[in-house]
């Protein structure tokens, strides 16, 4: 790396400019959950003066995700992480690379008391359970002899020197796969109904639509609701064409998006569209009963021309009545206009004198008929959400990436340890030092384990 | 219901476990905080039961799931998390007088689910969005974040008692040789915010992915997942000034203060917001 470093270089390489960004960053998220944002912003159409209103959408705070302020900031941040680990990567590296040695001068100084300790044996028999010690939990270490004291040294965690510049890695990958998803991503979607086929969605971004390289029918649309009302299952039976041959069925639920060339379909949303059939029943006095499916606007003769017959709505729940239909029937005589409802006995039973109180909830009005109502079938649109994503792959190694570097960053250390067998006074002497990166505490109960560990091999021998 | 009554028990357990844990504070005898200890540990035991039943009976109803898919249940589980992770610190440390600053918010969690208006303690079917194997992971990683987070902010708090008593020379004294010293108290204030660091990056990663299965992309800056991210930048700015700009101390306590802050925002607040993710 070139060793002429700018003040420009210093201040993408430090600190501060990180921590001040990723407050910046924080503060503009928060900012975009205060005010709706995308398709939403349009509540605030005429809740707010005009001329706010625009203000707000010239500075982007309705699409504030992708504005040119969060991607400056985005952009910043990264080169803030590129240069700052640019710049201490080389001595993290040289700190990897170094070996503590048996003999260091410093690793002994202003040791505390509670670091030492007298064995009752010779000085050569510390000096073997120390390094057997060190040994089974370092794997390896290092010995020096010198005018009768022993040194011993041993190291771990070299590799969590690198875990940091994991996380900072696996950041600029998130950056890079998201940045991906934006340019070469595809968000779409498209509703269909029953027996429809769609070669085309609706971008998100926009009014536009997109041509899909094959179609797809919605051969069958399943709706399953729990006893509360809540909706158990949804799912829609695929069908993917191309070139007019049918290439493969799929069936769609939510949480088991179905792959085809390249794209993506989740099941994302259903809802009910106007049109629900209703099952009638026709029965004419002493006569014929015909059963017929209908819908708003469906009109029929009646028959031998004694009228015509109009369905006026279809309603799922007529004040809290259950599901009902309004009828008009009109004749050269006379013209009646009523509610059919599907519980009509239950009805009766509760309030008997329904017909006296509520004349056009009499479903033989209009005689010599009798209308009842079998059921509404509500029809469902499945909201289908299309999506191509290459960045996908890439934010996914970047999580990975990210993971494993925190839990470097976070629970390893780089500790180097140090054993002095020397003799003082005639009597033997055992002291251990050590030195952390970080975590002083986890090193004095790491040498305070060690310590327990020794004296305890030494005073009782296997 | 027998595992509502249980936890309706277990609330008034945990506060048990904080008078004993106060006793132990200004009696200065360790008898009440071993008792205090014990008691916490039934408390979690009898909590794990309940929900265990919990579990049991949403298959029996034959809606079988994690008990962990609505706000009565996620709250249940946090206060669980909470004791669980002060019950390790405790026995790691052999120091009992973060449980007079833990108990207590785990009593109120537990009160706040019993008797907060509008919320439902019945177990719940799972509408189709939550019926994913990612659900458990999920709701586990985020809640033991939360939890770490708890832990964090109950010892800012411990921080600035002990400091403000070390100033205080009238008859307190008991009391504060019962407490880890300063320096004790940051570095368990820094451990705990790395642990739920990682945990909070775990929830994360694993809603993500979950998202990407279930509305087809791994980001949709839905408001919980936005608040989260504040939350993780929080944090990550909390471990970044200390690591590398040395704050130590009143700082830091200040940053467990914001920080949870945050994370009780993103768990709570964000539903004043509209979001898709209003299971809980």
């Amino acid at each position: 790396m070139s060793k002429k470093k700018s003040g420009i270089w210093f201040f993408f390489a430090s600190v501060r400019l990180a921590i001040v960004l990723l407050l910046l960053i924080a503060f503009i998220a928060m900012i975009g959950t205060l005010f709706p944002q995308r398709e939403a912003a349009v509540e605030l159409v005429g809740r707010i003066p005009p001329g706010l209103f625009s203000f707000l959408q010239k500075m982007q705070i309705f699409d504030l995700y992708h504005s040119v302020w969060f991607v400056l900031l985005m952009g910043l941040l990264a080169v803030n992480l590129l240069i700052c680990s640019l710049d201490r990567f080389p001595a993290a590296w040289r700190r990897f690379r170094l070996r503590p040695v048996p003999r260091e001068p410093d690793a002994f100084k202003d040791l505390p008391e509670e670091n030492l300790f007298y064995p009752e044996s010779d000085a050569k028999k510390a000096a073997d359970e120390a390094a057997s010690l060190l040994k089974k939990k370092y794997h390896s270490f290092q010995q020096a002899d010198e005018a009768g004291s022993v040194y011993l040294c041993a190291q771990k965690g070299r590799f969590a020197h690198f875990g940091v510049y994991m996380v900072h890695l696996s950041v600029l990958v998130l950056i890079c796969g998201a940045v991906i998803g934006s340019v070469f991503g595809i968000e779409g979607s498209v509703k269909m109904l029953e027996g429809e086929t769609a070669s085309g969605i609706n971008l998100r971004n926009g009014n536009l639509t997109m041509p899909l390289p094959f179609s797809v029918r919605c051969d069958k649309f399943t709706l399953e609701r729990y006893k509360n009302g809540a909706a158990k299952l949804f799912q829609s039976d695929l069908t993917f064409i191309k070139n007019d041959r049918v290439i493969r069925s799929a069936r769609l639920l939510v949480n088991h998006p179905v792959d085809f060339e390249g794209f993506r379909f989740y099941q994302a949303s259903y809802g009910p569209v106007p049109g629900k059939k209703a099952t009638l029943v026709l029965l004419r006095e002493g006569g014929r009963r015909d059963i017929m499916n209908v819908s708003t606007g469906y009109t029929f003769e009646l028959p031998g021309n004694e009228g015509t017959f109009q369905v006026l709505r279809v309603e799922d729940n007529m004040m809290q009545m259950g599901q009902a239909i309004k009828v008009a029937v009109r004749s050269e005589k006379e013209a009646a206009t009523f509610w059919v409802f599907r519980e009509i006995d239950r009805i009766k039973k509760v309030v008997p004198d329904v017909f006296e109180q509520v004349p056009v909830f009499n479903p033989g009005l209009f005689r010599p008929y009798t209308f009842s109502l079998l059921g509404i079938e509500e029809k469902y649109y499945t909201g289908l959400q299309v999506n191509r994503d290459p960045g996908a792959p890439v934010v996914a190694a970047a999580a990975v990436l990210l993971i494993c570097g925190l839990m470097i960053v976070l629970f390893s250390y780089a500790r180097w340890i140090w054993i002095r067998i020397d003799q003082v006074e005639g009597r033997v002497r055992i002291s251990i030092a050590g030195r952390s990166i970080r975590n002083n505490v986890g090193l004095k109960r790491e040498v305070r384990h060690l310590l327990a560990k020794l004296k305890d091999n030494l005073e009782n021998p296997k | 219901m027998i595992d509502t009554t249980i936890l309706s028990w277990v609330t008034f357990i945990y506060f048990g476990a904080f008078v004993f844990y106060l006793f132990r504070m200004i009696l200065g005898r360790e008898f009440w905080g071993k008792l205090a200890g014990w008691l916490a540990l039934a408390g979690l035991i009898a909590q794990s039961v309940a929900l265990i039943i919990r579990w049991k009976a949403s298959y029996d109803l034959g809606i079988g799931h994690a008990p962990l898919t609505n706000f009565y249940e996620s709250l249940i589980f946090f206060a669980w998390t909470v004791v669980f992770l002060y019950l390790l610190i405790e026995r790691r440390l052999k120091n009992r007088s973060i449980g007079v600053f833990v108990m207590p918010v785990a009593f109120l969690i537990m009160a706040y689910a019993s008797i907060a208006p509008g919320i439902s303690n019945r177990i719940e079917p799972l509408i189709p969005a939550l019926q994913s194997n990612w659900l458990t992971s999920h709701v586990l990683t985020c809640f033991m974040g939360y939890a770490a987070f708890t832990v964090t902010f109950a010892l800012g708090i411990m921080f600035f008692v002990r400091k403000a008593a070390a100033h205080d020379s009238s008859g307190v004294r008991v009391f504060i040789h019962l407490l880890p010293s300063e320096s004790q108290i940051d570095d368990l204030i820094y451990s705990c915010a790395a642990l739920g660091f990682i945990f909070l990056t775990l929830g994360i990663v694993t809603g993500s992915v979950w998202a990407h299965y279930a509305w087809g992309s791994y980001w949709s800056w839905d408001p919980k997942e936005t608040w989260s991210l504040i939350t993780w930048l929080t944090y990550a700015v909390m471990l970044h000034v200390r690591m590398m700009r040395g704050w130590r101390g009143v700082r830091m306590a200040i940053m467990a203060i914001i920080g949870f802050a945050c994370v009780l925002f993103t768990y709570l607040g964000v539903n004043l917001l509209p979001s898709l993710h209003s299971y809980l």
